[in-house]
């Protein structure tokens, strides 16, 4: 097994790629890339536009039972107004004949949680309504209070926010479509329907996608001939860029052909689908109107039509009260419901583009040989990168995916898909230049802005990785004091505030910075002092994450420091001495460059460390006066768990990660700098 | 010895087994969520006990969930379709829950007027969000005045008396204080803005913070923590206790949780807020937190979870809580007990209840508490007067709001 994998490493590429060339056109890298990318983008956009189809022919549907609905609901609205005996005996004879054989319809009244009608074959006989919910049918009570706290959020608001229709699925193709009804202007109950949804059968055609698909790989397995034909045959895993152009060009071209036409049959399909509607509109309003006189009230839809709503109960005014069509209100539906479908069209070009750049710019091949290679070192780590692809790459896909919607604690509830925002969060964090207010006692520093926490934060991690520099510094040196006694018990002390973990030291911390009671102002005030009121200005609240986290991590500086000490030769001191050089020229000339490739790793990781040293900041200090003193990971917690804006909160932890990121770039050259300096 | 010899009595153990797990789970079993510890949470225990003892197939299964990931586990669990079936908490969090959906059960339609009727009055305010009742309010807490009786042989009955004890029996110097209560936090400070007549929200959820009602209850604040001087700065939950233990603070702000840090050592004595001579005998008004008992909205068992819910507000169940759990309950029956009436610590939180009022349970609620708290911060220490101040806050809940409720 080991000599057979061994064995391909000793093919010479030369041989390989003679006989990767020799493979027909239609096998060919290129050839391939564009079969798979074509079949990636059209295929996609087909499943768009067949979803598309299949949403709008079911939006279509719902319309025709809302419609349905919403005359109920006048119907019921007027009967309760009507008042008198035998209105609700009426009701329930309105409620069959207008809804006949469409379904179940029942009408609910909030107040004296009651059922008013029902077509439903469970309340007949003694079950008939009208009459009292009974316990197992809290459901539509629930439903009931549900809508009408949609509806006066919505009012109390003055947006629509909260859905005013509910339509669920209740099995495959069973809906329940529920939306209340008005009496003097407040939702006195709810007309719901469950039926079953019967869709007219309607799917993009197939055979165009297929005929792009093969058009793609023809076109390019064309060009690849053409190639080999004027005796050009290059490696496949060489970047043919001019392969590449014209295959950019071919693909391009056939999936907007493809979208075009599609485009042009959805809204052929959608006309179609609104012509539908207009015709049952007619007829109910038709049976409405006679129906209501025959018991004395009028119920119609009105010379806009009320009855034709969206899911907030706005009207869409696409049908008139006359049952005429609106044609420019259609046309702005049919354009802004295409031009989404534009932009995903425009993105399937570039997933597929982007296939057959893999394929086309032999990527893919040298990826294959790689693979092939390597293919045991690939097996080891693959458990691992399957745990790695679980518990890193899906939550940080999950954040950067949160960071461009708008989630927050209220409407966590609504898939993500509803809540995309684009770049907005990151224009209002980044974009956000007002450092400065001006207000009635002049310019005031805004503490809340993403700048001014930026540069706290980096004044934070600079001053804290200095002071534990230059103490560890220090401290490692007086220890490195030759002949000196108890050397491993002042380590021990020395290392005990690493040791201890570090959100207790920072609550003793924390507690003796008191004003009145702490430790340090006690002292202040033994040598005759002022006491300071640490957490009220902004330099002596820093200053207190500061001395804090200085306390925290001047041992691991220490230590590494000592270590670094102890591996230079005594040596170069000696000869140092006898060329008469002093103390301090030794320092600067020998301890200092030696100590280089020891101290530049340690600093690297604790600015990494410091940076989002969460636990000082958020204990010690938390942020005061007013979160000047906040450091970025502290104001992404206080955004997330305190604002509950969790979208926000996502993009600021990106900013963070690729400030990180930037860092760590910067960080692995100048690592390779010094190792290259030292080697 | 052959292992052979044994598999078909192993067979059948593992059969019977079986059939007992299958068996047992074919009946309701309610997994209830709670955050209790020590004696509340022995108490709890004992009332789950008499239920499963009572019920028929309803088995109860508590589980203690840490009160610090206690919300969010909620928040995480729930809505999709996983957690508790039953759960308690107190109402600050009602509001954002309902808003975020499919978290908690309605519960108008099964609940009873003689359910309603045991009530204390105001409880059920707390549960009710936008016309709507979400639990059953189980308990309740609000501060009051803790003294300590070697010092103040009598509690003072309004702020004057207040004053004059308190400024006797302060030295700063020794670090000796009359009163101390965590004065920069707004849920202490709710007791003197109430008072005022202030509130943080108006009735549809738009924050007044910035209102005179607010400023005047900071300024009489002040009043007492900068001119009378009878307060210690900075106070932190640990500092006051410390204090109080160590006889430097006579009197103390504080609710039910401060009781189990009291040392064994010191004579204390409960008394409701003072009235206000300054309003004219107004009484202090804190804030109520009350802790709801929740139906899950993603239970198999609704109904079922429905009946623990009235079980654990009975008065059955009142009297264990509040007899071993020193909990308050809301079921005012129980408070009719004898062993309750004549329990001195309970008596003056339920004496005290006649003066608190229910914190709000609006979504927004969790918003204004970082602003506030740093707008009190500046106001303590000066950096500003309680007008800009709170005119601050007022704009950073607004504009929190604003991101929190922008959509369609």
């Amino acid at each position: 097994m080991s000599l057979v994998a061994g064995s391909a490493y000793l093919e010479d590429p030369a041989v390989l790629a003679a006989r990767a060339a020799r493979r027909p056109v239609w096998l060919q890298p290129a050839a391939i890339g564009a079969l798979l990318g074509a079949l990636l983008a059209l295929a996609l956009s087909w499943w768009f536009v067949s979803q598309q189809r299949a949403e709008r022919a079911e939006d279509a549907w719902n319309r025709g039972v809302i419609m349905q609905l919403m005359a109920v609901a006048d119907a019921a609205a007027a009967v309760e107004r009507r008042d008198g005996t035998g209105a609700e005996q009426a009701l329930q004879g309105l409620l069959a004949e207008l809804t006949d054989g469409d379904g179940h319809f029942r009408v609910v009244r909030l107040s004296g949680s009651r059922l008013l009608a029902s077509t439903a074959p469970a309340d007949r006989d003694e079950a008939a309504a009208p009459r009292r919910l009974s316990r197992d049918e809290k459901w539509l009570f629930d439903l009931a209070q549900g809508l009408r706290a949609a509806v006066e959020t919505n009012v109390s608001e003055s947006v629509f926010r909260r859905r005013q229709v509910e339509v669920e699925a209740l099995g495959q193709d069973q809906m329940r479509i529920s939306l209340p009804y008005f009496v003097d202007g407040r939702v006195a109950g709810i007309v719901l329907a469950e039926r079953e949804r019967v869709l007219q059968p309607s799917r993009p055609s197939a055979v165009a996608a297929t005929a792009g698909v093969g058009l793609a790989w023809l076109a390019v397995g064309g060009l690849v001939l053409l190639r080999r034909r004027q005796g050009v045959s290059p490696d496949p895993a060489a970047r043919n860029w001019g392969l590449f152009g014209a295959g950019v060009l071919v693909l391009a071209a056939i999936t907007a052909g493809h979208g075009l036409l599609e485009l042009g049959g959805l809204e052929r399909w959608q006309r179609e689908l609104t012509d539908g509607l207009s015709e049952r509109f007619l007829e109910l309003r038709e049976e409405a109107a006679y129906l209501g006189g025959s018991l004395g009230v009028a119920i119609d839809p009105g010379r806009d039509n009320r009855w034709d709503v969206d899911l907030f109960q706005r009207e869409l005014g696409v049908i008139g009260g006359d049952g005429r069509l609106r044609e420019a209100v259609l046309d702005a539906d049919i354009d802004a419901r295409a031009a989404g479908l534009r932009k995903a069209i425009a993105g399937n070009l570039g997933l597929g583009l982007l296939l057959f750049a893999f394929f086309a710019l032999g990527a893919a091949t040298r990826t294959g040989r790689a693979l092939r290679d390597n293919r045991h070192a690939y097996m080891y780590v693959l458990p691992a990168m399957f745990g790695m692809l679980i518990l890193v790459f899906f939550p940080f896909a999950y954040g950067i995916t949160l960071s461009f919607t708008e989630q927050t604690a209220l409407n966590v509830g609504e898939p993500i898909t509803e809540l995309f925002v684009g770049f907005s969060n990151y224009l209002r964090i980044l974009g956000d230049f007002q450092v400065f207010r001006s207000t009635a006692e002049g310019a005031v520093i805004n503490y809340q802005n993403f700048y001014w926490t930026l540069f706290i934060t980096i004044c934070w991690t600079v001053t804290n990785v200095t002071v534990g520099v230059t103490f560890g510094m220090l401290l490692a040196l007086s220890l490195n004091t030759r002949g000196l006694r108890f050397t491993n018990l002042y380590r021990v002390l020395l290392i005990l505030p690493w040791a201890i973990p570090n959100y207790i030291t920072a609550l003793i911390w924390r507690g003796m910075f008191h004003q009145q009671f702490g430790v340090i102002n006690q002292a202040i005030q033994m040598f005759g002092g002022e006491p300071v009121a640490w957490f009220d200005g902004v330099f002596s609240a820093f200053m207190t994450g500061l001395i804090t986290n200085g306390w925290l991590s001047f041992p691991f500086m220490m230590v590494v420091i000592l270590g670094g000490l102890q591996s230079i030769s005594q040596d170069m001191y000696e000869a140092a001495t006898i060329d008469g050089a002093s103390k301090w020229q030794q320092f600067w000339q020998i301890t200092l460059p030696s100590l280089k490739p020891t101290i530049i790793p340690a600093v690297i990781i604790s600015v990494v460390w410091t940076f989002n040293m969460f636990n000082v900041i958020y204990l010690v200090s938390g942020g005061e006066p007013a979160g000047a003193n906040e450091i970025l990971i502290t104001k992404a917690y206080k955004i997330a768990f305190e604002e509950y804006r969790y979208g926000y909160a996502a993009a600021y932890s990106v900013v963070i990660f690729l400030i990180l990121m930037v860092y760590g770039v910067f960080q692995t050259r100048m690592t390779r700098a010094t190792e290259a300096t030292t080697s | 010895m052959s292992m052979r010899k044994h598999i078909p009595a192993v067979t059948a153990l593992v059969t019977l087994v079986g059939l007992f797990v299958w068996g047992s789970a074919s009946a309701a079993e309610l997994v209830v969520w709670h955050a209790y510890r020590g004696a509340e949470r022995a108490a709890f225990e004992k009332v789950a006990e008499m239920y499963n003892a009572q019920s028929s197939g309803t088995k109860v299964k508590l589980l203690a969930v840490p009160f610090d990931a206690y919300a969010d586990k909620i928040t995480a669990a729930v809505p999709r379709g996983r957690g508790p079936d039953v759960f308690i908490f107190a109402q600050d969090r009602l509001g954002g829950w309902v808003e975020g959906g499919q978290t908690i059960e309605p519960i108008d339609f099964f609940i009873e007027d003689e359910t309603l009727e045991q009530f204390l009055p105001n409880m059920m305010d707390a549960m009710t969000y936008r016309g709507t009742v979400y639990g059953l309010p189980f308990n309740y807490k609000s501060i009051t005045l803790i003294y300590n009786k070697a010092l103040v042989p009598t509690p003072p009955a309004t702020s004057g008396e207040l004053v004059e004890v308190a400024k006797r029996l302060t030295n700063v110097p020794t670090g000796k204080f009359g009163l101390a209560y965590e004065f920069s936090n707004y849920f202490f400070h709710a007791a003197l803005m109430n008072a005022f007549g202030g509130a943080v929200f108006d009735a549809n959820a738009n924050p007044t913070i910035d209102r005179q009602e607010n400023v005047d209850a900071i300024n009489l604040m002040l009043r007492w923590y900068r001119d009378d001087g009878f307060l210690p700065a900075d106070p932190s939950a640990a500092l006051i206790s410390t204090l109080f233990n160590t006889g430097n603070a006579a009197m103390v702000f504080s609710g039910p949780w401060f009781l189990a840090e009291i040392q064994p050592g010191v004579d204390y004595g409960l008394a409701p807020l003072p009235k206000l001579d300054e309003l004219d005998g107004e009484p202090m008004r804190p804030w109520l937190t009350i802790e709801g008992v929740y139906v899950s909205a993603a239970s198999k068992h609704k109904e079922e979870a429905y009946d623990f819910a009235t079980f654990l507000v009975s008065k059955e169940a009142a009297l264990v809580m509040a007899l071993e759990g020193r909990q308050l309950p809301t079921n005012r029956h129980a408070y009719e007990d004898e062993r309750v009436a004549t329990d001195p610590v309970l008596a003056a939180f339920r004496k005290q209840l006649e003066t608190a009022v229910p914190m709000p349970n609006f979504a927004e609620m969790t918003l204004m508490w970082s602003p506030v708290t740093t707008a009190m911060n500046r106001i303590t220490r000066g950096s500003a007067t309680p007008e800009a101040a709170l005119a601050t806050a007022q704009e950073q809940v607004a504009a929190g709001i604003a991101a929190l409720r922008r959509s369609n």
